[in-house]
């Protein structure tokens, strides 16, 4: 019964899987597109969820962590003319390695220092890319994952490839690290956000504890990149702007931080945003300067308004008040 | 012969390094001024107002419309010094009271300040760009930018940037003069110190938080309009140029001890001269990623800052 509860059941995944391959057939190629990018906003707010809620640290860096993933996937495809998969895997070791190092500055590091010091790295790093012809400059690297295999079919639209590859990633991911949440490390992260001395004198190294949230963190961070860039067709450093952290951070505090369980619901809103800004835009029949601004502000107001009013995020919100009812009730 | 030439090289290599050093000291007091606008809100309110270099970039844009008016520095600087006031004021009284009110308990309790001025930097940034986002504008400085010439040499050192820290330096002891010789003075540094036994004292720490923000809205202009002028005199919504004043006013306040108005000076100073010896005697590419190598250092080094809580809290 108890290893029961610790390890999360691989059937309701496959079975989301198995959902999603029909889905795929039945929609067209704009939503599948969109399909993709949500299975990346998936691995990244997750990675954020990971961080910020069950370790209790804000980091920016995760941009510039997307980055490394993204251009370590496509230096490995284009210099070392590795496969496909292994370049996914390139990505999450060398994001997770930069996120090791970060965390062990950052184990040191509380709240706002945190906050002040990735977002001085997010500025910083992406620059840093222009310094190195190996990674292509401004224009940056051309991430190309080939076209599907025949196999599937004629009719099987390089979107769909990209959804199928996105998804599939995604999936595995996210059935790992819910085992690893419900692990002892999920515990131990817990138990250091709750009360970091009580964390340690129950025995916990609370430090070593974030420097793992960190690393897992960045791994997920890394694969997000390589999806995304994927999903572009290329790497460059203004495909990871100080915007995506944001709007990542929205999605997260959206998807409510302390449980993975929403996390659908940040990744489909940051999706659904730029449509909604556009049919706004529309309506409004507004100038350039304005529609090209609607995205990002409607991002920021939501970040604003959830920390104000949902603080928890909406799904925590209804498991406490049902909670609140069911105690009335009895 | 081989004297001479080796005293020009030294007279060369002086030349170069007092202009990396003026240069330094003047981008130097507009981080200190940046670092003051943080520091004002964390000994306020102990939040780190992230939004600051969005209400820095609002107050630069409303002086820039007074520059188009009245096309006169002069006029736009104390401009945009009321306008960044009464923003700051008017966003702690709306928005931070919201969020101490709504967000001070649960599991983000401690992060939620910090995402809730994230999200401030990014509504005004938007809102900015929605009005003002069409073109890149001007604000021309009441002095010319070229080099004073000194010897036959010209130095990178210029009226402009001897005004920036004329200015800079006089606002510093105008601050220094509220703060230790006037009653608002004494109630800022009250309710920052203790605010409960303040409020005991009669003091209205409200009224004073709300100043506190105003002070910090208004260095923060200052800090918008001079980093603007000092740079290119171009001004766009989505400069990069804001976006390392935030930082670079983090780190300097993060240096000084976070707490210290002294600290948030001489940490800006050091961080200016810092920068601009890397960029001269390092490389240039180091631009963007030299103030968070600074910071690093620091943060393992003296995570107190230089000025140490205690002291700091007196200044």
């Amino acid at each position: 019964m108890h290893k029961r509860q610790n390890s999360s059941h691989l059937i309701p995944f496959i079975a989301g899987g198995v959902v999603l391959y029909f889905l795929s057939g039945m929609v067209d190629e704009l939503r599948v597109y969109q399909g993709a990018t949500i299975a990346v906003y998936v691995v990244a707010i997750s990675s954020i969820i990971l961080l910020t809620g069950y370790s209790g640290q804000v980091s920016l860096g995760n941009g510039a962590l997307m980055a490394v993933g993204a251009y370590a996937a496509a230096v490995s495809h284009i210099s070392w003319h590795l496969p496909i998969v292994a370049c996914f895997f390139v990505a999450v070791i060398a994001a997770a390695l930069g996120g090791a190092l970060l965390g062990a500055a950052a184990a040191r590091l509380s709240g706002p220092y945190l906050a002040g010091t990735t977002l001085a790295l997010a500025i910083g790093l992406p620059s840093l890319a222009n310094q190195f012809s190996i990674l292509g400059g401004e224009q940056g690297l051309i991430f190309d994952v080939g076209f599907p295999p025949l196999s599937l079919g004629q009719d099987f639209t390089q979107y769909k490839w990209f959804f199928w590859i996105a998804a599939l990633a995604t999936l595995i991911m996210m059935w790992l690290l819910q085992n690893v949440l419900r692990s002892r490390y999920g515990r131990n992260w817990r138990a250091g956000r709750g009360n970091e001395v009580a964390a340690q004198l129950a025995g916990i190294n609370t430090a070593r504890s974030k420097v793992l949230a960190f690393t897992i963190s960045a791994g997920l961070a890394g694969l997000a990149g390589a999806l995304l860039s994927m999903t572009i067709g290329t790497v460059s450093p203004s495909a990871f702007p100080l915007a995506l952290s944001f709007s990542l951070l929205t999605g997260a505090v959206l998807s409510g931080v302390t449980t993975l369980s929403g996390v659908m619901i940040g990744a489909v809103t940051l999706v659904a945003i730029p449509e909604i800004a556009d049919v706004l835009a529309h309506k409004l029949g507004t100038s350039e300067s304005v529609t090209t601004n609607l995205p990002g502000l409607l991002v920021s107001a939501l970040l604003i308004v959830t920390v104000l009013f949902v603080p928890n995020g909406p799904v925590e919100q209804h498991r406490a008040r049902s909670a609140k009812k069911l105690a009335k009730n009895k | 012969m081989i004297q001479r030439s080796a005293l020009l090289t030294w007279g060369i290599n002086m030349i170069q390094l007092i202009n990396t050093l003026l240069i330094g000291i003047t981008a130097g007091g507009i981080y200190a001024l940046m670092a003051i606008s943080m520091v004002l809100v964390w000994r306020s309110t102990r939040v780190i107002n992230f939004a600051q270099a969005g209400m820095a970039l609002l107050s630069t844009y409303f002086g820039y419309e007074a520059m188009v008016n009245f096309d006169s520095f002069w006029i736009a600087l104390p401009v945009a010094m009321i306008g960044g006031a009464i923003f700051a004021a008017l966003i702690e009284v709306i928005f931070m009271r919201l969020l101490v009110k709504h967000s001070s308990s649960g599991p983000i309790a401690s992060v939620a300040p910090i995402i809730a001025t994230l999200g401030l930097l990014g509504v005004i940034r938007a809102v900015v760009s929605m009005i003002w986002g069409g073109q890149d504008v001007r604000i021309t400085g009441p002095l010319s930018n070229d080099g004073f010439s000194l010897g036959g040499e010209t130095l990178v050192f210029s009226p402009l940037k001897l005004l920036i820290l004329a200015s800079v330096v006089v606002l510093m002891l105008l601050l220094s003069l509220l703060f230790q010789k006037t009653n608002i003075g004494l109630a800022l540094r009250a309710s920052a110190y203790a605010p409960e036994i303040a409020r005991l004292s009669g003091v209205k720490v409200d009224l004073v938080r709300t100043m506190g923000w105003a002070l910090a809205g208004a260095a923060g202009a200052v800090a918008g309009m001079f980093q603007t002028v000092n740079g290119n005199g171009t001004l766009s919504p989505d400069s990069i140029e804001f976006s390392l004043l935030l930082v670079s006013g983090f780190i300097a306040a993060v240096i000084g001890g976070l707490d210290s108005l002294v600290g948030a000076v001489i940490g800006g100073l050091l961080l200016g001269i810092l920068i601009s010896f890397v960029l001269m005697y390092i490389s240039s590419a180091l631009f963007f990623i030299a103030p968070f190598i600074i910071l690093l250092i620091v943060l393992f080094i003296r995570p107190q800052g230089i000025i140490g809580a205690k002291a700091g809290r007196r200044a």
